[in-house]
């Protein structure tokens, strides 16, 4: 088929777009290191030699601190991305995004508390976050299965009473911490970061994003007939309350590593979806790929704009807000005439 | 003639209401069976419980000798295919891709649709005149297009029962009688067995072998067209005084009494 090859040849391109983007953003940010300081230090890691002095300072911020960096962008983006196109062909809404089942407000709640206990155990923060992320998208399905009349839309009410919960909890938390410590290190936690991304992170999330974008990949044209909504998906033959189970599971766990990890990054899981659905077509065999590398260049090119604009470091969801919402807007205003928006 | 499904002593309650009950008919092969009824009879009811979107609560439904109730989900959708009424919401799609998800119960969980999935739905369109339709956006065609676009998708399904949720609702005075002609047409060529919920009683005279009459959950009234389609019948069915006019000696149409005056 034409439109396959033509599908192809966009994820090529945008692979090498992606590596390109990789490439700039290890050698942007206030530490100059050039490409040819990079190719010195592989050299001599190869030959093992030991580098010249002003270059193991270098080859120090590149190798803990850049290079996880970077890839940590690449897996948080695509998985981000990839959740919200999962989420809005399942729940059949262009406007849902990962958060919606109240897995980052749960995420976000986990983590102030982390911040603002008495005691600091190691990865504290890290694991308060992912379990009440967890928690969240548990609560938020439990109570749609207690209601379940049309599980779709009540799963999004429901949803929305679990986010609301986290986010009263997180106001709560928020007003009684210390004002000068505790809350600066909170409101940088709800605005999403990279800064502190170490290579312990970058193994923990490497899981999370590989199995799961393998499994929404594998199970592209499952979600064509599951867009189509509950009726016409049995009457196709798949059982739609199982692929929602495992696609939310799944989703809500890579969600929950992110923000667990990073903080809240918002719109990328809303506004990339769109993007990919006007460059690929709606199908998910096309787009998804096409979404999973669009997220992850998206999140590295507002991580490198956040790190390089400013001496102070600026949180990274502020600049993917900044540039998702005026993209969404544009999006929106694009499809008018595609009958969905 | 090969009894194609059968339905017995089939019975659906929601929230502790029978629903539907003591439900008892056969569907040939081949033939075009109509479901008539009020609204809130149980014709959507009784369409569902056939293909297991709804789990009846006792009775039995074979499809070609085969008990639903021991099939999957995948192997009834091999053997009952649902053309749902129109709807606009989904991704825009282009219709190929809609129709090629009729596909679905054929394929591997991992597999995506092949060359000969895409060369099945090219020749369902063919097959209704409308492989023009194949790259336009679902949602941006008219609802007598997207209604033969789906009858595509169930075409493209293969299936030896085909079941219609009010095929014609939404659409105009000309394709109602396009598309059940087509219909009808399929049900001959193919050998398909369909089976429709209709509200206008003289479009089913006019298409359907057998009709199906229900009141209040259960079966009022079925057999064939011409013997079943008489004004005390749609009298009690419809709850209304009900007048005929006779076009030639064999051609008749209903009326409520009251227009006829």
């Amino acid at each position: 088929m034409k439109v396959v090859s033509s599908s192809k040849k966009i994820v090529l391109i945008l692979s090498f777009l992606l590596a390109a983007t990789f490439l700039t953003a290890l050698i942007s940010g206030r530490l100059s290191i050039q490409m040819s300081d990079i190719l010195v230090m592989i050299s001599n890691l190869i030959h093992g030699e030991t580098s010249a002095r002003d270059l193991i300072s270098k080859e120090l911020v590149f190798a803990w601190v850049r290079l996880p960096r970077c890839i940590m962008a690449i897996l948080v983006g695509s998985s981000l991305a990839v959740s919200g196109a999962v989420y809005q062909a399942l729940f059949r809404n262009p406007l849902v995004s990962p958060d919606i089942l109240g897995v980052s407000a749960g995420c976000t709640f986990g983590a102030a508390l982390g911040l603002t206990l008495p005691f600091n155990v190691f990865g504290q923060v890290h694991m308060l976050s992912f379990g009440f992320g967890i928690l969240a998208v548990s609560l938020s399905v439990g109570l749609a299965r207690a209601i379940s009349i049309k599980p779709a839309i009540v799963l999004v009410l429901a949803g929305m009473v679990v986010l609301s919960f986290f986010n009263a909890l997180l106001m709560t938390v928020k007003y009684f911490s210390d004002p000068y410590d505790q809350l600066p290190s909170i409101i940088f936690w709800v605005m999403g970061s990279l800064t502190r991304v170490t290579w312990n992170n970058v193994l923990i999330m490497a899981p999370f994003a590989a199995s799961g974008l393998i499994l929404f990949l594998i199970l592209t044209f499952r979600l064509n007939v599951l867009s189509l909504g509950e009726t016409q998906a049995r009457s196709l033959g798949m059982n739609p309350s199982i692929f929602r189970t495992v696609l939310i599971t799944v989703s809500s766990l890579m969600v929950a590593a992110s923000v667990a990890t990073c903080g809240q990054i918002s719109w990328i899981g809303l506004v990339i979806p769109h993007i990919a659905r006007n460059i690929a077509g709606p199908e998910h065999e096309r787009m998804m790929p096409v979404t999973a590398i669009l997220g992850a260049i998206f999140l590295l090119v507002s991580d490198s704009v956040a790190r390089s604009m400013s001496a102070a470091e600026i949180p990274v969801g502020i600049i993917t807000a900044l540039a998702g919402a005026p993209l969404f807007g544009y999006f929106m205003f694009k499809n008018r005439r595609t009958g969905w928006l | 003639m090969a009894v194609m499904l059968e339905c017995k002593g089939l019975e659906f309650s929601f929230t502790g209401k029978q629903v539907i009950y003591n439900i008892d008919f056969n569907i040939q092969k081949g033939t075009f069976t109509v479901i008539l009824g009020r609204n809130g009879s149980g014709k959507t009811t009784l369409m569902n419980c056939l293909n297991r979107i709804l789990l009846p609560g006792s009775g039995n439904v074979t499809i070609l000798g085969k008990n639903l109730m021991s099939l999957s989900t995948n192997e009834i959708a091999r053997l009952i295919s649902l053309v749902p009424q129109e709807h606009i919401d989904i991704f825009p799609y282009s219709v190929l891709d809609v129709v090629v998800m009729g596909r679905a119960p054929f394929l591997k969980i991992a597999q995506k649709p092949g060359d000969s999935d895409y060369a099945i739905a090219i020749n369902a369109l063919k097959d209704l005149n409308a492989e023009y339709l194949a790259p336009h956006n679902f949602n941006r065609i008219s609802g007598g297009e997207r209604q033969i676009a789906l009858l595509a998708r169930a075409l493209a399904q293969t299936t030896p029962v085909m079941l219609l949720d009010e095929p014609t609702n939404h659409l105009d005075f000309n394709n109602q009688y396009h598309l059940l002609a087509a219909i009808k047409h399929l049900c001959r060529l193919k050998k398909i067995s369909i089976l429709a919920s209709m509200h206008d009683p003289n479009l089913a005279s006019v298409f359907a072998d057998d009709i199906i009459m229900i009141k209040n959950g259960t079966i009022m009234k079925k057999g064939q067209t011409a013997s079943v389609m008489t004004r005390e019948n749609l009298s009690t069915l419809y709850n209304t005084d009900t007048g005929e006019i006779w076009l030639n000696d064999r051609k008749k149409m209903f009326f409520p009494a009251h227009i006829l005056g």
